[in-house]
């Protein structure tokens, strides 16, 4: 760990991260925008998987994928931007680990929406009712990624031991 | 100021400021209401200006409701952060800036809310209600950017 740890700091890209002055907010404002457009394309999704907004056809929902996949791969490129500049704190801190955690298990939760439940729901039209697996993915799927979201606005206040 | 001065001396402000989870819970539940207001309201904007066009403009209606509650989450944990800090952030730029913007970003969002009720089922809406979602989205992604510079000038 600790020589991952060194050669992470001993790449190029800390040194782009940590000597500029506008980096460091550049990649936060970055993280900050496409959190929103995650989080966004999620909630309309997740919502019609459980239920609400039944008008909405799914395949309709579907086409805010691609904004929740862009989103992401912008927040990780990000992510590990500030993983670069800083990755001591960020690995001494439990409540990064728990961020990370939630990843893998909304990650997974996206396996099973991916395999079991999308090829069942994908042509229901308006109003037609999502079965209750559909429902349980959608629900985990919003606790846990503003569980992410929580969790990595905290960051800062939580277990800071390693700084 | 001498209502800010007022404001910094209240338990709330203390509070904030002061106590071990003030600042983080109020922080946290920031972050979490911009997500649904400002997430919510970028994808209504591109909806109104033509993407995602599967999705009926009706449904849109109760996804402003949503986006709604987003705001008022962080009108009341925005309010508690700033009393602890009242007199410094009146005073900044960047952060009388960003809530300018949100004002503006939340009066677009009191615009569109009822010009897509008006849509109806044939979803076809004016280029005056397409030009404020465009116009929106420029506020809010400057909203977002000036209130992360908020932390650092």
């Amino acid at each position: 760990m600790e020589a991952f740890t060194d050669w992470l700091v001993s790449t190029p890209i800390n040194g782009l991260v940590l000597n500029y002055a506008w980096s460091w907010p550049t990649l936060e404002s970055l993280h900050f925008l496409a959190l929103c457009m995650l989080m966004g394309s999620l909630l309309i999704m997740d919502l019609r998987l459980i239920g609400f907004n039944r008008i909405i056809p799914l395949q309709a929902v579907h086409s805010l994928m691609p904004v929740a996949i862009v989103a992401f791969a912008v927040n990780m490129i990000t992510g590990f931007g500030f993983l670069f500049g800083d990755p001591y704190t960020y690995f001494a801190n439990y409540a990064f680990w728990v961020k990370m955690g939630l990843i893998v298990l909304a990650g997974i939760n996206f396996l099973v929406y991916f395999t079991k439940v999308e090829p069942k729901i994908i042509n229901l039209g308006p109003n037609e009712p999502t079965p209750g697996l559909a429902k349980a993915v959608g629900v985990m799927s919003l606790v846990f990624w503003f569980g992410v979201l929580s969790y990595g606005r905290l960051l800062p206040y939580l277990g800071t031991g390693g700084g | 100021m001498g209502f800010l001065v007022w404001l910094e001396a209240t338990g709330l402000a203390e509070w904030v400021r002061s106590s071990i989870s003030g600042y983080p819970s109020m922080i946290a539940l920031h972050a979490i209401g911009m997500a649904v207001m400002v997430g919510l309201s970028l994808l209504l904007d591109l909806r109104i200006l033509g993407w995602f066009a599967g999705i009926p403009l009706q449904a849109l209606q109760r996804f402003f409701g949503l986006a709604w509650i987003g705001f008022g989450i962080n009108f009341i944990s925005g309010s508690a952060l700033f009393s602890a800090q009242a007199t410094s952030y009146i005073v900044d730029w960047v952060f009388m800036t960003k809530m300018t913007l949100v004002l503006f970003g939340a009066i677009t969002a009191a615009i569109l809310q009822p010009a897509v009720v008006k849509a109806g089922p044939s979803g076809v809406v004016s280029g005056g209600t397409k030009a404020v979602a465009a116009i929106a989205i420029v506020f809010w992604v400057v909203a977002i950017v000036m209130g992360r510079l908020t932390a650092y000038l």
